[in-house]
């Protein structure tokens, strides 16, 4: 990645360049979260914030973490020094997984028991809590973060399982929005 | 600006934010007690001319002296520092007896300012009065540090808001007329709707648009130009996070760089003291609040600020 780019996504997501792979995803879901609500803190000044520039800032956060997570991973630069995936995903798998519409936790946890990689492995190098992968695989929707949080959770967790993260996080969280909202009609 | 023939010895911190009874005075008070206990030498000066009250908060019941000393009778301003019984504190009253602020005079002012440069202390403090006012304004900028006292509620960080855009603007204006181009701003804000301009942002990038001379100034101020953010009276982990966003709001929308310097909790214990007129951070050196306080002003005076992770608050549903 050239070095302007480089710098203007480290400033989009409001780190200096030096920063590391947990505070890229900290910053990420934090300005996400701040942009795509409202809240006391962006109403405040609504005038000065237009939806177009909103929807802008949400895509320039968006972009800059997908390049930067490319970049720590593609570098291995991370000065914790996160261990990488020592899988290899086979041909039949691929296959297989390319096929699939639908991702339920159970079915997450199946791909990953045959990758033959366990959570904590996970854990370590998302540097995401392994109780968070183990709630998302039980699909134990009432003990699992803000759907903000979650979504960037399990795009991780997809991408970490070179699953496409885009398609794995719309599929889960739709169910986890119509269970939610099954809860609280109970509630 | 680098003025090698005075020696600049002491560093001037500014707290403003707009909104009345967000703490400016108590954040005030208890910042120089704690640069105080560090072994400097700190003056506090109340300008909040229409409502002072910072003697209260340090105890002082009637102050023997106050501005209204430099505005009528024409006393200097190091004589009427008056000592507050907290050691290497001293108070400057902005008790008034009959002077509005919005009456003092451009040359009064003047005068102000050049004497709050020459005390010879190692901090000055001015706690600020609400509103956005051109004399407010004026004296916040004239500190070396802006911070700024807001509250997790909405009102709070509207006035805010509004009031940092004010400082900014007037920045502006001031440094542009430095250089000879005193309409430059107002000509532009005028004719916005040619411009096709509807935020503070636009204002900018159309100014910086306009000449490479323009610009040059423009960016010399926006590297050096830093609002310091304080957020009191928080009560849960998410409003910690208000902090963070407004200083993301800061660089995003208005275009300047901002610093989330600390958060103090909520604490009723506060109000208690004050009530009583007991300086918190010495009758309550180890509770919560002073901690955060301390912390908040080592941020201030080192230039750090702190980094709030949302991770650490993402589970928290209130």
């Amino acid at each position: 990645m050239p070095i302007e780019d480089y710098k203007k996504y480290f400033e989009a997501l409001e780190l200096s360049p030096d920063s590391q792979l947990s505070e890229v995803r900290n910053s990420y879901l934090h300005l996400k979260s701040l942009y795509s609500n409202d809240s006391i803190v962006t109403s405040a000044i609504a005038y000065e914030l237009s939806e177009e520039k909103r929807h802008d800032i949400v895509e320039q956060v968006e972009e800059a973490y997908t390049k930067l997570i490319d970049f720590f991973e593609n570098k291995g630069s991370d000065p914790a020094g996160s261990k990488k995936p020592s899988f290899v995903v086979g041909e039949e798998l691929k296959q297989y997984m390319s096929g699939m519409t639908s991702f339920s936790g159970e079915l997450l946890r199946e791909i990953r028991e045959k990758l033959g990689v366990n959570l904590k492995d996970v854990a370590v190098f998302t540097k995401i809590r392994k109780q968070y992968f183990e709630d998302i695989e039980r699909e134990k929707f009432s003990s699992l973060p803000a759907e903000v949080y979650l979504k960037g959770y399990i795009m991780e967790y997809a991408r970490y399982l070179s699953l496409d993260p885009e398609k794995v996080a719309n599929d889960y969280i739709g169910r986890y929005r119509s269970a939610m909202k099954d809860k609280g009609k109970q509630d | 600006m680098n003025n090698g023939a005075q020696d600049k010895r002491c560093e001037i911190w500014a707290i403003g934010g707009g909104k009345g009874g967000t703490g400016k005075s108590f954040v005030t008070s208890s910042i120089g007690t704690h640069l105080a206990s560090k072994g400097n030498k700190v003056v506090l000066i109340d300008a909040d001319l229409g409502g002072a009250n910072l003697h209260t908060l340090l105890g002082v019941s009637k102050p023997r002296n106050s501005l209204t000393d430099f505005f009528e009778k024409k006393a200097s301003l190091k004589d009427i520092i008056v000592n507050c019984g907290i050691p290497d504190i001293g108070l400057v009253s902005g008790t008034l007896s009959s002077l509005d602020s919005e009456n003092i005079k451009y040359a009064q002012k003047l005068k102000l300012f050049r004497q709050i440069k020459a005390i010879d202390t190692d901090y000055i403090l001015i706690d600020l009065g609400a509103g956005s006012h051109n004399n407010t304004i004026d004296t916040f900028l004239l500190a070396d540090k802006m911070i700024v006292v807001t509250l997790p509620e909405i009102t709070a960080l509207e006035n805010m808001y509004h009031f940092i855009k004010n400082v900014f603007f007037r920045k502006l204006k001031i440094i542009l007329s430095a250089h000879g181009l005193k309409d430059v701003i107002q000509d532009v804000w005028k004719n916005r709707d040619a411009h096709g301009i509807k935020h503070l942002k636009d204002v900018v990038e159309h100014l910086m648009g306009t000449s490479v001379h323009i610009r040059d100034i423009i960016e010399n101020e926006l590297a050096t130009f830093r609002i310091h953010i304080v957020l009191n009276q928080v009560r849960s982990g998410r409003e910690i996070m208000v902090g963070a966003s407004v200083k993301s709001v800061c660089l995003k929308f208005l275009g300047f760089d901002a610093q989330y310097a600390g958060h103090i909790e909520y604490d009723e214990t506060v109000l208690r003291c004050i009530n009583k007129r007991l300086p918190f951070m010495l009758t309550h050196p180890f509770s919560h609040v002073a901690k955060e306080i301390s912390k908040l002003t080592e941020n201030l005076r080192d230039g750090r600020q702190i980094t709030v992770t949302a991770d650490k608050y993402a589970n928290r549903r209130l």
